[in-house]
C-alpha cells in the first residue's frame, strides 16, 4: 500500500476516535460541574488538554468558563483539535483515499461532517450539549462499525485500526490524568468528591457497569485506575489498546523498530503489578506512559509512512 | 425549431421514446420532482462532487442530475458507434504518424507550419515508439445532433477526457429510482467500461515491464475538480490512485512508495497534463510532478496514458482535418461529419467571420470547458466588440463554427417537463482495437434556450440509454 495511502487511513481514525474521546471529556466536565458548589469553571480545564491546549484556548478566548471551553472545543473551526476539527479533518483524510476504504465508510464520515458543518452555537445550545456529544458518539460507532463488519484484514484495516488504538490510548491516560496528583498505589480510601470524580470518568468511558462488575462497590482511585489501565478485557483501558497495537505492529512488520517499542510498553502493563507501575504516583505514571504513546507515533511514521 | 428527441414535428413520439412516455402517463405527477430530490440527496451523501476552479464560495458543488433519461436506438447508436472508432483510429493513425515520418505532410493534406507552430506537438516525442502503437488509450467525443439522422463531431478530447464517471454514476442512480423501467426496456449495459479499460491499459505494458503489470491512476490530488472520478475508476479497477509525490524514477524505472517499500510502475493511466508531469522536462514550477518520468518514459520504463503529445490532435483548428485523416490513413469515407468550421488564421475565412459574429460561435483553438467562447446569439453588442478585438490581437488563435440548432430533450424544470438542448461525449477506449461501451454523458443545458452545455457553466447531467433493440 502507498505510504501516503496508509498515512491517511491513520489519521483518518485518529481524528475520529479523538471526536469520540473530546465528547467524553466533556461529559466528565459537565457533570463533575453540575454538582459542585463553586469554581464550576475549574471542571471545563481538562478538556482543553485533549481539545486543542490551554495555551490555544487562552490566546483566542483568555477567560474560562463553561461556555468558552464547550465552544473552543466543540465548534471552533480554527481550533485543529475541537470536534468540529477532528471531524473534518478525519473527513478530508478519507476524502484522500476514498478509493480505499468502503464507499459506507466514505458516505458515514461525509455525512457525520456535512451535519457538523451546518451546527452553530445557537444550534448547539438547542439541541443541547448531551444529546450531540451522544449524537458524535454514535457516529464513531458508526465508523467503527463498518470498518469492523466489512473491510477486508489488510494493509488497509490495519492502519486504520492502529489510529484508532494509538489514540484511544492516548486519550485513556490523559482522561486518567486529570486528577492524579497524590494518587498512589496505596490510595484505597476516597471521599465523596473523589468518588463522584471517579465514577463520571468510568461513566464518560462507558465503563460504569463494568467497574460494579469487576470491583462490587468497592470504588476507590487504586480499583478505577486498575480497570482503565490493567484489564486487558477492558476495550478502553491502556493494556487493551497496547493489546492491539502491539499485534497489529506484529502483522505489519515484527522486525520494525517500532514493533519493539510496542511490545515493551506492552510487557510492562501484561507482567507488571499496579502498585509498582505506581510506586512513583499515577501523575508520573501518565506522563511517562504519554510520552512513551509519543515516541512510537512518531516511530510508527518513520518506520511505515514517510518510506 | 430546434430537433427535438422525443417528440417529432407532427406531434408524435418518435419510437426510442414510445415505451418511456407510456410510463410518464401511467405515473403520479410528482413522482419526478420527488425522485430527484432523492437524487440529489444520495448524490450530496456520496460525495459526488466537482470543484469549480474561481468559484471560492462552494469549492464543492453537485452537477445537476436530471431524472429523464435521453433515449438513443440501436440503429443510431450502431451509426455513431462506428463513427467514433473510425475517428479516433484514424487520429491515433496520424499521432504515429505525426511522431514519425509525417507522411501526411509530404503528401500536402496538412501544412506542415500547421504542426511545427502548434503549441502542443511535442518535439521529445519525435521518433519515439509506444507500446502497440497506441497514443490514445482514452477518447471522449463530443456529438451534437440536429436532425434525425444529422449528427455532427463537435470536439475531440484526447488528453483525459472526463466524464465517464458520470456515465456510470448516473446509470447506478436510475436504477436505484426507476428499477421498473429497466423492466420496460432493454437497456445495453455500460458497467463493464472499468474492466474494458484496465484490460487496455494491462495490454500496453513497456518492454521493460516484468511478470504481472502494475497500473496506477496518477491525480493531480483532491482539490483537482475530477478527483472524484479519479478516485472513482481507481476504485473501479482495484488500482493504486497516486500524486507524483508518491512516485520516484530510478535508473528509468518508475516506483511507488509503499508501506513494504519501492514498488515497481509499469503503466500509469495519468489525469495530468503534459506540462506538469515531470518538473524536470516541462513546467519547472510543478509540483504535482516527477522528477525523470520523462526520460523513463522515453527509455521505454513505463507506459503513459494517453502517450504525450496528444493534444496537437484535439486541438481545435486539427479538428478541421479529421475527415481527410479519415480518407488518408484509412481509406474510407468518414461515418460522422465535422461541424463546418471556418479557421481565421485565413484570410477570407476571417473577414467573413469577422461581419457575421452575431450569427457564429467563436472559439480558442486550445480551449476547454466553455471558457474562451463567443455565442454570437446571446451575446450582447459590447461583449461581440469586446471579442473583436481579442480575435483582431491573435487571429489564429480562434474558429468560428456556425450556431447548430442543438436537439433536445425533455429535461424536468421547475414549471415541469420542458425541451433542453443537449450533446453527448462517448468514451472510446483503444486497445488492440477500438472499442466503446454503449452510452455515455448526456450533457444538457439546463437554463431556457441555452446551447452551453458544460458543467462549470450551469450545465446538468442525463443518463444515455442505447436501446438494445430497435421497437418494431
Amino acid at each position: 500500500m502507498l505510504s501516503r495511502t496508509a498515512d491517511h487511513l491513520y489519521w483518518m481514525s485518529r481524528y475520529m476516535e479523538r471526536a469520540e474521546n473530546i465528547t467524553r471529556f466533556l461529559e466528565v466536565a459537565n457533570r463533575m460541574a453540575m454538582s459542585a458548589g463553586r469554581d464550576r469553571a475549574a471542571y471545563w480545564r481538562p478538556v482543553l488538554t485533549i481539545a486543542g491546549g490551554e495555551a490555544a484556548f487562552a490566546e483566542s478566548y483568555g477567560e474560562r468558563s463553561a461556555g468558552s471551553v464547550i465552544e473552543f472545543s466543540v465548534l471552533d473551526p480554527a481550533n485543529s483539535s475541537s470536534i468540529y476539527g477532528s471531524l473534518r479533518a478525519a473527513r478530508e483524510n478519507a476524502h484522500a483515499v476514498r478509493s480505499v476504504i468502503p464507499s459506507e465508510l466514505w458516505e458515514s464520515l461525509n455525512s457525520t461532517w456535512l451535519e457538523t458543518r451546518g451546527l452553530d452555537g445557537p444550534r448547539l445550545r438547542d439541541q443541547g450539549l448531551t444529546s450531540f456529544c451522544e449524537w458524535v458518539r454514535e457516529r464513531s460507532h458508526q465508523f467503527r462499525g463498518i470498518t469492523y463488519g466489512t473491510m477486508l484484514r489488510d494493509e488497509a484495516f490495519h492502519f486504520l485500526r492502529l489510529g484508532t488504538f494509538l489514540e484511544r490510548a492516548d486519550n485513556t491516560a490523559r482522561l486518567l490524568g486529570v486528577r492524579a496528583t497524590g494518587v498512589k498505589a496505596d490510595s484505597t480510601e476516597a471521599d465523596a468528591d473523589d468518588q463522584m470524580h471517579w465514577a463520571a470518568v468510568l461513566k464518560s468511558v462507558s465503563a460504569f457497569k463494568a467497574f460494579r462488575t469487576v470491583h462490587g462497590d468497592n470504588l476507590t482511585p487504586v480499583t478505577a485506575v486498575d480497570l482503565l489501565v490493567m484489564r486487558d478485557d477492558m476495550p478502553r483501558s491502556l493494556h487493551a489498546c497496547l493489546d492491539q497495537v502491539s499485534l497489529i505492529l506484529g502483522k505489519l512488520n515484527p522486525t520494525a523498530e517500532c514493533a519493539r517499542l510496542a511490545g515493551a510498553a506492552h510487557a510492562q502493563l501484561h507482567w507488571g503489578r499496579l502498585d509498582q507501575l505506581l510506586a512513583r504516583g499515577l501523575s508520573r505514571f501518565i506522563a511517562d506512559f504519554l510520552t512513551a504513546n509519543n515516541a512510537l507515533g512518531a516511530r510508527i511514521h518513520e518506520d511505515f509512512l514517510l518510506a | 425549431m430546434a430537433f427535438d428527441e422525443m417528440k417529432s414535428s407532427d406531434g408524435g413520439v418518435r419510437s426510442p421514446y414510445q415505451a418511456y412516455e407510456n410510463w410518464l402517463l401511467s405515473v403520479p405527477p410528482d413522482l419526478l420532482p420527488r425522485k430527484n430530490e432523492q437524487a440529489d440527496a444520495l448524490f450530496r451523501r456520496l460525495g459526488i462532487t466537482f470543484a469549480v476552479y474561481g468559484d471560492e464560495e462552494g469549492t464543492e458543488r453537485l452537477i445537476p442530475f436530471d431524472p429523464i433519461p435521453r433515449i438513443i436506438a440501436a440503429t443510431e447508436w450502431k451509426r455513431l458507434s462506428a463513427g467514433c472508432c473510425q475517428r479516433v483510429r484514424a487520429l491515433n493513425a496520424f499521432l504515429k504518424d505525426l511522431y514519425h515520418g509525417q507522411d501526411i505532410v509530404k503528401a500536402g493534406v496538412i501544412p506542415k507550419a500547421h504542426i511545427l507552430g502548434n503549441g502542443l506537438y511535442r518535439p521529445e516525442m519525435h521518433g519515439l515508439d509506444v507500446a502497440r502503437d497506441v497514443y490514445i488509450h482514452i477518447a471522449g467525443i463530443d456529438v451534437v445532433r440536429t436532425g434525425e439522422s444529422e449528427f455532427f463531431v463537435l470536439e475531440d478530447n484526447l488528453r483525459s477526457p472526463s466524464g465517464v464517471s458520470y456515465m456510470l454514476e448516473n446509470r447506478a442512480m436510475m436504477m436505484r429510482l426507476f428499477p421498473d423501467l429497466f423492466t420496460r426496456h432493454h437497456v445495453a449495459a455500460v458497467e463493464s467500461y472499468p474492466d474494458q479499460l484496465l484490460k487496455n491499459l494491462r495490454s500496453v505494458a513497456p518492454a521493460a515491464c516484468e511478470g504481472d503489470p502494475t497500473v496506477v491512476l496518477m491525480t493531480p490530488g483532491y482539490h483537482n475538480s475530477a478527483y472524484f472520478e479519479h478516485a472513482f475508476l481507481a476504485e473501479q479497477m482495484g488500482i493504486e490512485l497516486v500524486e507524483g509525490r508518491d512516485l520516484f524514477v530510478k535508473d528509468k524505472l518508475v516506483y511507488m512508495r509503499t508501506t513494504q517499500g519501492p514498488k515497481r510502475v509499469d503503466v500509469i493511466y495519468r489525469r495530468i497534463d503534459d506540462d506538469f508531469l515531470d518538473p524536470d522536462a516541462f513546467n519547472p514550477e510543478s509540483a504535482l510532478g516527477v522528477r525523470g518520468l520523462l526520460e523513463a518514459y522515453r527509455a521505454g520504463g513505463v507506459t503513459l496514458a494517453n502517450a504525450i503529445g496528444t493534444g496537437v490532435a484535439d486541438d481545435k483548428a486539427t479538428y478541421t482535418y479529421v475527415p481527410d485523416m479519415v480518407r488518408f490513413y484509412l481509406g474510407e469515407e468518414p461515418i460522422l461529419a465535422n461541424v463546418p468550421t471556418w479557421r481565421l488564421e485565413r484570410e477570407d475565412e476571417r473577414n467573413y467571420v469577422l461581419e457575421h459574429l452575431a450569427e457564429l460561435v467563436v472559439k480558442e483553438v486550445q480551449g476547454a470547458g466553455g471558457y474562451g467562447m463567443l455565442v454570437g446569439p446571446t451575446s450582447s453588442k459590447a461583449e461581440i466588440e469586446a471579442f473583436r478585438a481579442r480575435i483582431l490581437d491573435n487571429p489564429g488563435n480562434y474558429i468560428a463554427q456556425p450556431t447548430l440548432a442543438l436537439s433536445t430533450v425533455p429535461t424536468l424544470v421547475d414549471k415541469g417537463i420542458a425541451p433542453r438542448h443537449v450533446d453527448l461525449r462517448p468514451y472510446v477506449l483503444m486497445g488492440e482495437t477500438a472499442t466503446l461501451v454503449p452510452g455515455g454523458l448526456t450533457r444538457v443545458a439546463l437554463r431556457e434556450g441555452s446551447l452551453v452545455v458544460n458543467s462549470s457553466q450551469g450545465g446538468g447531467t442525463k443518463d444515455t440509454w442505447v436501446l438494445e433493440d430497435d421497437p418494431c
